[in-house]
């Protein structure tokens, strides 16, 4: 997976980006999305005239009245940008918050996300996520007032490589988040590819938003499997199922488990195959916590997408290797074998209790670990076992210079699974 | 107008059923849904407890429920609707469970509906799809348990309704079974060609489908005839609560955070004709015994007027 930082929160002030970029980079991040919302916020659409004001005494355009202004607005964290070596290949248009009822925003939304479609282009960023147009839109029109409105756009992106991409949403009935446009997969694909065919081409993509999906109680795996190769980006975010939040993923937690259902994300993505455009966007997160704190905030999170990233990739991790071998004879080894045992089998298993050396389970022999030290070149070791840093510093005070990795029975295809009956 | 219905849980008991379903009628009420699954309570199921409820004959049910049957003829209720005890299977449960509630209890739930002239049984589809692996799994197991009540549905003239219900991941209520219109429709309609009856309708439980953030009307159009039996009540949009609607706001405006006006739009569009019922028990609970009356008086206001609204020629009035 390619991985994208949201910056949106990190950089409070557009003006000076160089510090939330420096975070970014030192977490590890080499790409940051090209974010519309750093150049006018979700807010500026309900408190229009508190931001003009503040616009007139920072003696600066107000991109409500003046759209024109967007790519001046983003010139300091473009060059920024271009001075750190970052990469900006997605760019995400400005948004309007979900409370706000005024039609007189769709206008000045319009012709901002033009702008930064624009804008896009003249990056050369491969896509664009743009959120449809929705106030006052009825149930009836939704499709009529979109279609016409990402069509609009069609001719700034033409014969260039841009793409835009659209995205579920979910729409705020009274302070209660309720599903939205394209929260219905089957939706999703109609829209994306009724534009493909109005294009005539491939021009038109698919931004799935978990945060979205967890505000409305969307069924994400069944969502994800649906839509398939259809998801060209994911926006990683946590929230509580309540509140439009954008929490680093695991964060929010009741009951000791997390609110976001992350075994449906990582078996739905994993059952995908999917290896596309991963940005993490925590800017409720780290906008809350001390500026002192954010490097080791932005080091969790690349730790997070990684971990994410090899969950949902394990198979295509799993190939990279001519052999492989088990550490740990339970149920997390029964739960691998399970899972991938016929199609990556291993040599063999081991584990630290002697009186089960040579013990045949699951299909495999369990080995004494002194046996790791004659596995042949090209071979990952696999710790079946939640005691995986002792078990990996046993094994490396052994002098052995293989690849070891954690299989995580927790998101594995078959946890849960046992009962199945049929 | 539509006729207006309540559950009888929290209204009627077993020892004087007369004085519950008067409270009911008197109230304004014409129709109930009846509680049958308090007979066998889904908190004991998960515990793997069996009450023996189900172990009478249908002989002796039907003789235990002949009081009920006639104190609502005699108050003028007629019972539309009925809720079989569910879960109808426990994945880490014995055999011995999910057989009895295979053989005994849903067979025998459904000469209970018959006995009491009711044509729509609602059943809760397993949730397992955690255990399964998919929402297509899921519904296999679901189809397996019809297969075994919808032949009986057929020579009964009894409509099952599946409805839609939720899963929790931590205390974040999520879309459980039957979850999805445009799956549900389709299953509905190919079980009712492979049937050539109606076995098979839709419950619209509009607190459940708030929890998981539904668009009552966009819900509703998919269905459409297909929902014979709703589940009205409110919550939060956190917790199932079953509260009476308009209870719940979340702004500094004080509009209902749920979506009424969507769900009428819905109805309408769906050309709901059957009974706008109530799954409205805990008010009853949390309302002092002497206020019980009039809480369920106003419920059934809010009955008459959704029905009022419905059948307004315009639907600008919702």
């Amino acid at each position: 997976m390619r991985m994208v930082f949201s910056p949106k929160g990190l950089i409070t002030d557009i003006r000076y980006p160089g510090q939330g970029l420096i975070d970014i980079q030192n977490a590890g991040f080499t790409e940051v999305v090209l974010d519309g919302r750093l150049a006018i916020a979700e807010e500026e659409f309900r408190y229009v005239d508190r931001y003009r004001k503040f616009a007139k005494q920072e003696n600066r355009a107000f991109l409500f009245d003046e759209p024109s202004g967007y790519k001046g607005r983003l010139e300091a964290f473009l060059s920024e940008v271009r001075k750190r070596n970052l990469k900006t290949k997605i760019a995400y248009a400005p948004c309007i918050k979900t409370e706000v009822r005024n039609p007189i925003c769709n206008d000045p939304y319009r012709k901002l996300v033009q702008e930064s479609v624009r804008l896009a282009v003249e990056q050369e960023c491969e896509s664009i996520i743009v959120k449809p147009v929705f106030i006052g839109v009825s149930l009836e029109k939704e499709w009529e007032v979109n279609k016409e409105f990402y069509l609009s756009l069609l001719p700034i992106v033409k014969g260039t490589n841009t793409r835009i991409l659209l995205q579920n949403q979910y729409q705020n009935h009274e302070g209660h988040m309720v599903r939205g446009m394209m929260s219905d997969s089957l939706e999703a694909i109609k829209w994306v590819d009724e534009l493909n065919q109005a294009a005539g081409e491939n021009r038109y993509g698919f931004c799935l938003d978990i945060g979205a999906c967890n505000l409305c109680g969307i069924d994400v795996y069944e969502f994800i499997t649906s839509l398939g190769k259809k998801i060209d980006a994911v926006i990683f975010s946590d929230n509580d199922g309540h509140q439009e939040e954008a929490l680093l993923p695991f964060s929010s937690i009741s009951d000791g488990l997390s609110t976001t259902d992350w075994l449906s994300v990582i078996r739905g993505l994993r059952e995908i195959s999917y290896d596309g455009v991963a940005i993490i966007d925590i800017g409720t997160t780290i906008r809350a916590v001390s500026v002192m704190l954010r490097p080791a905030y932005m080091e969790l999170a690349r730790e997070t997408m990684k971990f994410l990233e090899w969950q949902i990739t394990i198979e295509k991790q799993l190939q990279k290797y001519k052999n492989i071998v088990l550490f740990g004879a339970g149920y997390m080894c029964m739960n691998y074998m399970e899972s991938y045992g016929d199609k990556y089998h291993p040599l063999f298993t081991c584990d630290n209790n002697s009186s089960r050396w040579g013990e045949e389970f699951c299909g495999l022999t369990i080995h004494s670990p002194k046996d790791l030290l004659t596995i042949p070149d090209s071979t990952c070791i696999i710790i079946c076992n939640t005691f995986f840093r002792e078990i990996k510093e046993q094994i490396k005070q052994m002098g052995i210079e293989a690849d070891i990795v954690y299989f995580d029975g927790e998101y594995s295809p078959k946890m849960q699974m046992k009962y199945r009956r049929f | 107008m539509l006729e207006i219905g309540v559950q009888t849980h929290n209204a009627v008991s077993d020892d004087n059923p007369n004085a519950g379903f008067k409270m009911i009628s008197d109230a304004g009420f014409t129709c109930c849904d009846f509680s049958l699954n308090m007979y066998l309570k889904n908190t004991d199921l998960y515990e793997q407890r069996l009450n023996g409820f189900f172990d009478k004959s249908i002989n002796e049910l039907e003789s235990f429920f002949s009081l009920h049957k006639k104190a609502a003829i005699d108050n003028g209720i007629r019972i539309h609707q009925m809720h079989m005890p569910y879960p109808n299977f426990v994945p880490d449960a014995s055999d011995e469970i999910n057989n009895y509630l295979l053989n005994e209890m849903a067979p025998k739930s459904m000469q209970i509906s018959d006995f009491f002239g009711c044509r729509y049984i609602v059943v809760h589809a397993p949730k397992v799809k955690r255990f399964y692996g998919s929402e297509e799994a899921e519904w296999e197991k679901a189809e397996e348990f019809l297969s075994h009540i919808l032949p009986m549905a057929k020579e009964m003239g009894i409509t099952v309704c599946v409805e839609n219900i939720y899963i929790s991941a931590g205390a974040h209520i999520i879309e459980g079974p039957c979850g999805n219109p445009t799956k549900m429709a389709e299953r509905i309609d190919r079980i009712n060609d492979e049937y050539k009856a109606e076995v098979l309708g839709y419950c619209f439980d509009t607190g459940h489908a708030n929890i998981v953030g539904l668009d009552f009307e966009k819900f509703l159009n998919i269905l459409g005839k297909r929902v014979k039996v709703l589940h009205i009540h409110d919550n939060d949009g956190i917790s199932d609560l079953h509260q009476m609607p308009f209870t719940f706001t979340k702004t500094r405006e004080n509009n209902p955070s749920t979506d009424w006006n969507g769900f009428l739009r819905g109805l309408r569009a769906a050309g709901f004709d059957k009974v706008l019922s109530f799954e409205t028990a805990p008010v009853l609970k949390s309302f002092p015994e002497e206020l019980r009356p009039v809480a369920l008086r106003t419920i059934a206001d809010i009955g008459k007027y959704f029905a009022a609204k419905l059948d307004a020629t315009s639907a600008e009035d919702t």
